[in-house]
């Protein structure tokens, strides 16, 4: 009975999910963190117990929850919020996306000389480790119940650097394709600008198109109803035009904050039922990470995974100098931004189709880093959290 | 269209249909019902096929949420008041209809020389109810008091019932067919019932034994969804009754600890998507091509199903005494038919070779005709018990 058997693999993730949270809450480890643990032991490379059928919708899972993440991020941006601290957003995130970037690509092309490989793929990991992992660090924050100008801040900057990484890899593909193959070719850059505009009209739109709807809404189940409903359609046309649904459904979030008079019912409704599905989210992530990839990683990989923490510290350090923020954020909000996932991820799947000679080591390096990222990066955000004393 | 999309369309179109349809008055559970057919494959074929193959999961965790909500009208303290009339109304209702609905159909087969048993299980299922939508419509319009919790208590009881009846009546069928009456048949129903109230009991106690580790909103829902899952899942594979099983479990959450009732709460105030998803897909998955099969044999299914139902409530309600409201009314807000019924057909055509598809397909065309009429009759049955506030 096939049925029952997706039916009970489901609820396997769920129940122990939930118990595996409880228990880890004991040695004060992230809930993140037991939920990938639990994957990684329940999916196929160890137990095996989670039906082919729902691996298969996992993607759908993770795109739905990365627009609701990405949406509920769009509340941090009212027009107040950007007024008061917007600056040291904009600098502190181009910063530790940027040294990060750099550190990254500086460290992998003297790498590559020194063992005579080509050096494009150091501009591509580069791009890559700009990226952040939002959902990891958002789930972190409200597990604690994290409060302060440091946790505005990093919900902030987690945000928009999503965006810095999309533009970095299309500049550093570019650069890649004109060491690679002598031509420079500025498709992908004409693309990228073509993306953050569709991004940005296609979530100003939805975002109009939810709060004029909500006009007719009565009741709070048909809220429910109707704000999932757009997060989905979001998601969907943005997967279905090949835009970044991260931006979309922050930008559609953005547009709500600042244009509802109580667009707090929103975000409200969304965060009652949210919880099952980021548990969901994260043991399916668990049980799709390829563990068995660490050993590969190789001394690249070392390198990656150091500079990139390197670069986002003293990126984090130099944006909060410029821009004259608080002593505390420049000192502990690196620690926020060291998970890394999905976004990361897309720009290897690309760099794999582009780069047919390299693309698969590239992969293989993103790919094994994550793994570590993912199981480091929330015991790193709370850390990072408890330092600055908002837990 | 990818998956994501049409997941999105179905709710927004579901709400938006429900909404236009208010100014006609038509519950949600229709518009939704109608929403899906204009979205389904017949028309513009908006539903993706991976939505069409979850479609089995999804109606199996909606049906388990709605048991289990059911169950929290079972309090032990409130039922020896009602419990005599509720017994009385749901087994007389159930055995009512399938008499009438056989011995219709039986005379119109002897009539035309037809063999009679698909008689008797056309009669069987016609006794089963639908739990979704009747709960559905008591929600929308806020009804409150006697009537709406009788109502309440028959619609989650009489599945038992009318599991004992199909089985008796395949078990007569094939007595008839084969000459061989099969006890396996009775002996396998009595088997999905006892083994979903012990299976439902179990999972119950242990719920309401571990939930003392639950704190916040959020683990709540978590929790609920983890075991309503795990007892439809098990449900599922030792092949019993889904929604006795989620019944009983809610059953005996409910009456364990007075706090629990905080479980419902948290459930009702997030399943109205799940609900709207379920009812568009079936909506999408009515088949109309099927109605213009339905024939003499349907009219009179359909005719002689309302009838026993009304009349078996009438007779089971002044026998036990019950309110003149109950007796009159009481019998309309039973006619929804759905997934139980439809279980019985499939029942049907795996048992019976040479008329099992014969009777999979009157089946499947009447409960069109009573997915689509059975929301109103609830609601007009309400109104009339005076439980709906006259605004609607």
């Amino acid at each position: 009975m096939p049925q029952a058997s997706s039916i009970l693999g489901l609820a396997i993730v769920i129940i122990v999910g939930y118990y595996g949270a409880k228990l880890i809450h004991k040695i004060n480890f992230p809930a993140v963190t037991a939920y990938l643990l639990i994957g990684i032991i329940i999916g196929p490379n160890i137990l095996n117990l989670v039906p082919l059928k729902i691996m298969d919708v996992s993607h759908l899972v993770s795109n739905f929850v990365l627009g609701i993440i990405a949406f509920s991020l769009g509340e941090n941006f009212s027009i107040k919020a950007v007024r008061s601290a917007g600056k040291s957003v904009i600098w502190i995130s181009v910063f530790e996306a940027c040294c990060a970037s750099l550190a990254v690509t500086l460290i992998l092309i003297l790498y590559y000389l020194c063992s005579n490989m080509s050096i494009y793929p150091a501009f591509i990991l580069g791009a890559a480790a700009a990226a952040t992992a939002p959902a990891a660090t958002v789930m972190v924050i409200r597990e604690y119940r994290a409060q302060g100008a440091l946790t505005n801040m990093l919900l902030q900057v987690v945000a928009i650097d999503d965006a810095w990484c999309l533009i970095l890899s299309a500049l550093a593909i570019t650069v890649a394709n004109a060491l690679h193959l002598g031509v420079f070719n500025p498709t992908v850059l004409l693309y990228l600008l073509l993306t953050i505009i569709g991004a940005l009209t296609l979530g100003v739109i939805c975002g109009f198109g939810l709060h004029y709807s909500s006009k007719f809404v009565r009741t709070r189940e048909e809220l429910l109803t109707v704000t999932l409903g757009f997060i989905l359609l979001i998601v969907g046309l943005s997967v279905r035009l090949r835009l970044s649904p991260l931006l979309t459904a922050l930008v559609s979030g953005l547009v709500i904050t600042n244009i509802s008079k109580n667009s707090s019912m929103f975000f409200e409704i969304v965060r009652n039922v949210d919880s099952i599905l980021f548990l969901c989210f994260f043991v399916l992530v668990g049980t799709n990470l390829e563990v068995h990839i660490i050993p590969k990683i190789g001394f690249m990989g070392l390198l990656y995974v150091l500079f990139r923490v390197i670069g986002k510290f003293v990126g984090v350090k130099l944006g909060s100098l410029i821009s004259g923020a608080d002593e505390k954020i420049g000192k502990y909000l690196g620690w926020g931004l060291v998970p890394q996932a999905g976004v990361a991820l897309g720009v290897a799947l690309s760099a794999r189709e582009l780069f047919p000679k390299y693309g698969s080591l590239i992969f293989t390096t993103i790919t094994a880093t994550t793994v570590v990222y993912e199981l480091v990066g929330p015991i790193c955000a709370k850390f990072g959290l408890k330092k600055a004393g908002e837990i | 269209m990818n998956t994501l999309l049409s997941a999105g369309l179905i709710l927004l179109l579901g709400f938006t249909g429900a909404r236009l349809l208010k100014y006609i008055r038509l519950p949600n559970v229709t518009a939704f019902l109608l929403v899906g057919i204009l979205i389904g494959p017949n028309i513009l074929n908006f539903v993706t096929d991976e939505i069409f193959f979850a479609s089995d999961f999804f109606s199996n965790l909606v049906l388990g949420v709605i048991a289990f909500s059911l169950g929290e009208n079972f309090r032990l303290d409130a039922l020896k008041t009602g419990m005599k009339q509720v017994m009385w109304i749901s087994i007389v209702a159930a055995v009512a209809t399938w008499i009438l609905v056989s011995v219709a159909i039986i005379i119109y087969f002897v009539a035309i020389g037809f063999p009679i048993y698909p008689g008797l299980v056309l009669g069987g299922a016609a006794a089963a109810t639908a739990p979704a939508a009747t709960v559905l419509v008591v929600r929308e319009y806020r009804s409150s008091g006697a009537f709406t919790e009788l109502l309440l208590k028959v619609v989650a009881i009489d599945d038992a019932w009318c599991l004992i009846v199909a089985a008796l009546a395949i078990a007569f069928a094939n007595a008839l067919r084969a000459e061989v009456f099969q006890t396996s048949i009775i002996f396998a129903s009595m088997g999905e019932i006892f083994g979903a109230l012990i299976v439902g009991a179990i999972l119950g106690y242990i719920f309401s034994f571990l939930n003392r580790f639950v704190k916040t909103r959020e683990e709540f829902l978590i929790y609920i969804f983890g075991f309503i899952l795990l007892n439809v899942g098990l449900s599922l594979a030792l092949k019993i009754s889904v929604l006795l099983s989620s019944m009983t479990m809610g059953l005996v959450v409910i009456n364990l600890a007075r706090e629990n009732y905080k479980f419902f709460e948290v459930l009702r105030s997030v399943d109205a998507p799940l609900y709207l998803i379920f009812f568009i897909l079936a909506g999408a998955h009515l088949d109309f091509d099927i109605l213009y099969k339905m024939g003499i044999v349907g009219i009179l299914y359909v005719v002689f199903r309302t009838l026993g139902k009304v009349l078996g409530a009438r007779i089971g309600a002044h026998i036990s005494k019950a309110p003149k409201v109950v007796e009159h009314w009481l019998g309309l807000a039973l006619v929804p038919q759905a997934g139980v019924a439809l279980g019985i057909g499939l029942v049907a055509k795996a048992t019976f070779p040479d008329y099992g598809d014969y009777i999979f397909t009157v089946i499947a065309a009447t409960t069109v005709v009573f997915e689509l009429a059975g929301p109103l009759l609830t609601k007009f049955s309400l109104i009339k018990a005076g439980e709906i506030a006259s605004s609607e």
